[in-house]
C-alpha cells in the first residue's frame, strides 16, 4: 500500500498541483484547504506526512502543527512547511510538533517529491527531527 | 624769533631806556641837589615807578583787550563759529590762538571719527537686531526643540517647541538653570556631559525616549528623539554653550515600519500566484500532465495567475503613485450613469455564470461630475466586481445612483444579498492587503481593491467612500464624488 500524503493549503491550485506531483510519484494524497479541515483528515486516517501552507484561514500551518502533536495518533507525523513569509517563523515556531523542513513559495513540485522521499526514508529508519533547511530567515 | 619774547624784549628795552634817561637827566635838575639825599632817592625811585607805571599801563590793557579777544575767540570755537581776531596784540596771541586751534581741530576730528564709529555701531546693533530677530523667528518655527544653555547650565534661548516638548514655560525659562526647568535626568546629564567633554569638532547623536504630553496637556505619549549636543567656542576658546536640538524620530519610525509593512504584505501577495505559475510551469516541462487536456487546465492556471500577478503590480503601483501624488489626471466631464452602464456590462457575463443578477437604479437627474473616466470606472468594476464575487448563486446586486444637492456631489451605491462583513473588519476593509481571513476561499483578489478605491475617490477626487454591512445580510458600499472639482489639477 502507498504512503498517505495530506496536502493543505488555502490556494486550490497548489493543492492540485502537489496532489497530482505526489500521486505520479506513487503516494496516496489527501488534500484539505484549510487547517480544520486537515487535522479532521489526518485524524480519520493517519497520514504518513503532512505538507501545509504556513498562512490560511481558521487555523495556521503551525496551529495545526500543535494540534497534530497533541493528537496521540498523529504525534509523530512529519511536516514540511510551505510559507510565503520566511522570516515571519522565528525559530522557536520550528520546535512545534514534528516540523521536519519549511520550503519558501515559490517551490518546486520536484524538490517537494525529493523531500518527501527523504523525509519518509529518514522517518522510516528512525524517527527524530531533521536539520532545517536554510529556506527559514 | 617768537612774539612774546619780542614783546618781553622790547618792554624790557622801554623800560631800560627810560630808567637810564631819567637817571641821566636827574643830575642837571638843580631842585633835586639842593634836597636831602635820602630824599632825592626817594624822589628819583618815585619818578622810576611813576614811568614804568606809564610804560606798564597800556601794555597792561593790551594784554587784557588781547585775553578777552582769546576769551571770544574760545567761546566761539566750542560753539562752532569762527571769530576773526585783529587788532592790537594780534601777534602776541597768535601762538596761543594758533596751538588752541590746532588742539581744537584735533578735537574736531576726534569728534568726527567717534561719530562716524558710532553711526557704524547704530547700523551693526539694527542689523544684528534684525538678525537677532529671524533667527528667533526660525528657532520658533522649528519642530524640532532647540534649547542653548550657557557655561553654568543656565538656560539662554528655547523655542517654544523645546517648552511644548518639555513640558516648560518658556517666559521664565530663559535664565533659569536647567535643573529648574528640565525634568528628564537623563537629558541633563547629557547636556552637561556636552559641556564637561568639551569637543567642538563633533556633533554628538544620542536617542533618547520621552514621554510628551500632547498641546492640550491631557495625555501624555512615548516619543523617540534624536537629541544632538554641540559645543558652541567662546572668546577664550572654552566651551561657551551647548546647543541641545531634539528631533522627533517617532512618525519616521512609524513610516519606516509601515513601509516595511508593505512591502512584506507585498512579497507575500506577490509569490501567491508566482508559486502557482512555477509550479505549473515545472511539472509542464516535466510532461507531468499526461492528456492534452491537463496541459489546457495547467495553461489555463498559469495564464489566470499571470493575470493576478499582473493586476496586483497595476494596483500597487496605482495606489503607490496616488500616494506619492505623482498620478497624472484627466479631468473631464464624466457621466457617471455611463461609466455604471459600462461596468456592468462588463461583468454581466460573470454574473450570469454565478446566477448573480445585477440590477441598476439610476436617478433621471444629470449625474455628470469632473474628474478622471478611467479611475471612477476602475472604482465602480472593483466594488461591483466585489459584490458579485461575494454574493451566492441567486443572489442580487443593485447599482444605485443619485444627486446629493446638499454636497453637491453624486452618489454611487452597490448593494448585495451576499456574506456580509464583520463589525470588526468594517474599518480595516479599505487598508491595504487586508483580507477578511475566512473569505480567502470564496474569491481570490489581490487585496488592493478597496485600497485603491478610497485613494481614487478620497485622495484624487476629493470624495468619500464607505461601507455598510451586517454579517449575512450583504453589504452596501458607496462613494460620493463631488461635482465640480475644487482644486488643483494634480492630485494631492
Amino acid at each position: 500500500m502507498s504512503q498517505r500524503i495530506l496536502v493543505v493549503d488555502d490556494e486550490a491550485h497548489i493543492v492540485q498541483v502537489l496532489s497530482l506531483k505526489l500521486r505520479n510519484a506513487g503516494y496516496t494524497v489527501e488534500m484539505a484547504t484549510d487547517g480544520e479541515e486537515a487535522l479532521e483528515l489526518a485524524l480519520k486516517a493517519r497520514p504518513d506526512l503532512v505538507i501545509t501552507d504556513f498562512q490560511m484561514p481558521y487555523m495556521t500551518g503551525l496551529e495545526l502543527c500543535r494540534a497534530l502533536a497533541t493528537e496521540e495518533s498523529t504525534a509523530e507525523v512529519p511536516v514540511i512547511i510551505l510559507t510565503a513569509r520566511g522570516y515571519a517563523l522565528e525559530p522557536e515556531d520550528l520546535e512545534i510538533g514534528n516540523i521536519r523542513d519549511v520550503l519558501s513559495k515559490p517551490f518546486s513540485p520536484r524538490a517537494i517529491v525529493e523531500l518527501v522521499q527523504r523525509t519518509l526514508a529518514e522517518t522510516a529508519s528512525g524517527p527524530g527531527h531533521s536539520q532545517f533547511r536554510s529556506e527559514v530567515a | 624769533m617768537q612774539a612774546g619774547k619780542i614783546a618781553s624784549l622790547t618792554l624790557g628795552a622801554v623800560m631800560a631806556g627810560a630808567s637810564a634817561t631819567l637817571w641821566s637827566v636827574a643830575p642837571h635838575i638843580p631842585w633835586l641837589h639842593q634836597q636831602q639825599p635820602l630824599l632825592r632817592a626817594g624822589v628819583l625811585f618815585g619818578a622810576t615807578v611813576v614811568v614804568f607805571a606809564f610804560i606798564l599801563l597800556p601794555f597792561g590793557a593790551l594784554i587784557d583787550a588781547s585775553v578777552a579777544k582769546l576769551q571770544r575767540y574760545i567761546e566761539g570755537a566750542a560753539s562752532n563759529d569762527q571769530v576773526p581776531i585783529f587788532g592790537l596784540g594780534v601777534r602776541l596771541m597768535r601762538p596761543i590762538t594758533r596751538a588752541f586751534t590746532g588742539a581744537v581741530d584735533q578735537f574736531r576730528q576726534r569728534e568726527q571719527a567717534l561719530r562716524n564709529q558710532l553711526g557704524d555701531l547704530e547700523i551693526r546693533h539694527r542689523v544684528s537686531e534684525a538678525e537677532r530677530r529671524q533667527i528667533e523667528a526660525v528657532l520658533h518655527a522649528q519642530r524640532d526643540a532647540v534649547i542653548v544653555t550657557d557655561a553654568f547650565h543656565e538656560i539662554v534661548m528655547a523655542n517654544q517647541a523645546a517648552a511644548q516638548i518639555l513640558g516648560f514655560d518658556l517666559a521664565s525659562a530663559i535664565h533659569q538653570s536647567i535643573d529648574a526647568v528640565i525634568a528628564d535626568d537623563r537629558l541633563r546629564q547629557l547636556i552637561r556631559d556636552a559641556r564637561d567633554t568639551g569637543n567642538f569638532s563633533v556633533c554628538r547623536h544620542v536617542e533618547h525616549c520621552l514621554t510628551v504630553k500632547d498641546h492640550d496637556g491631557d495625555q501624555a505619549e512615548s516619543r523617540v528623539y534624536d537629541v544632538t549636543l554641540t559645543c558652541v567656542e567662546n572668546h577664550k576658546h572654552e566651551v561657551g554653550a551647548v546647543v541641545t536640538i531634539l528631533h522627533d524620530l517617532t512618525r519616521e519610525r512609524e513610516i519606516s515600519q509601515m513601509k516595511s509593512d508593505f512591502v512584506s504584505k507585498a512579497s507575500h501577495e506577490l509569490r501567491t500566484p508566482l508559486s502557482s505559475i512555477r509550479a505549473y510551469v515545472e511539472m509542464l516541462v516535466d510532461g507531468e500532465a499526461t492528456d492534452e487536456r491537463g496541459r489546457q487546465e495547467f495553461y489555463r492556471v498559469i495564464q489566470d495567475e499571470t493575470e493576478r500577478l499582473g493586476r496586483l503590480i497595476d494596483n500597487m503601483l496605482n495606489i503607490s503613485r496616488i500616494e506619492a501624488g505623482i498620478v497624472q489626471i484627466e479631468r473631464e466631464h464624466v457621466d457617471m450613469k455611463a461609466v455604471i452602464h459600462r461596468a456592468v456590462q462588463t461583468l454581466e457575463p460573470q454574473a450570469r455564470d454565478k446566477d448573480v443578477s445585477i440590477n441598476v437604479r439610476l436617478a433621471s437627474v444629470d449625474l455628470t461630475v469632473e474628474g478622471d473616466s478611467d479611475m471612477l470606472y476602475q472604482v465602480v468594476l472593483n466594488l461591483v466586481s466585489n459584490a458579485v464575487k461575494y454574493t451566492p448563486e441567486g443572489g442580487r446586486v443593485t447599482v444605485g445612483a443619485d444627486s446629493d444637492n446638499l454636497t453637491r456631489s453624486v452618489v454611487v451605491s452597490i448593494a448585495d444579498t451576499g456574506l456580509g462583513i464583520p463589525p470588526d473588519s468594517l474599518t480595516k476593509i479599505f487598508e491595504k492587503f487586508y483580507r477578511i481571513e475566512n473569505y480567502k476561499r470564496v474569491a481570490k483578489g489581490t487585496g488592493l481593491g478597496l485600497s485603491l478605491c478610497k485613494h481614487i475617490v478620497e485622495t484624487v477626487h476629493h470624495g468619500q467612500i464607505g461601507v455598510e454591512s451586517k454579517l449575512g445580510m450583504g453589504s452596501k458600499f458607496w462613494f460620493a464624488i463631488p461635482m465640480r472639482y475644487a482644486g488643483s489639477r494634480a492630485a494631492a
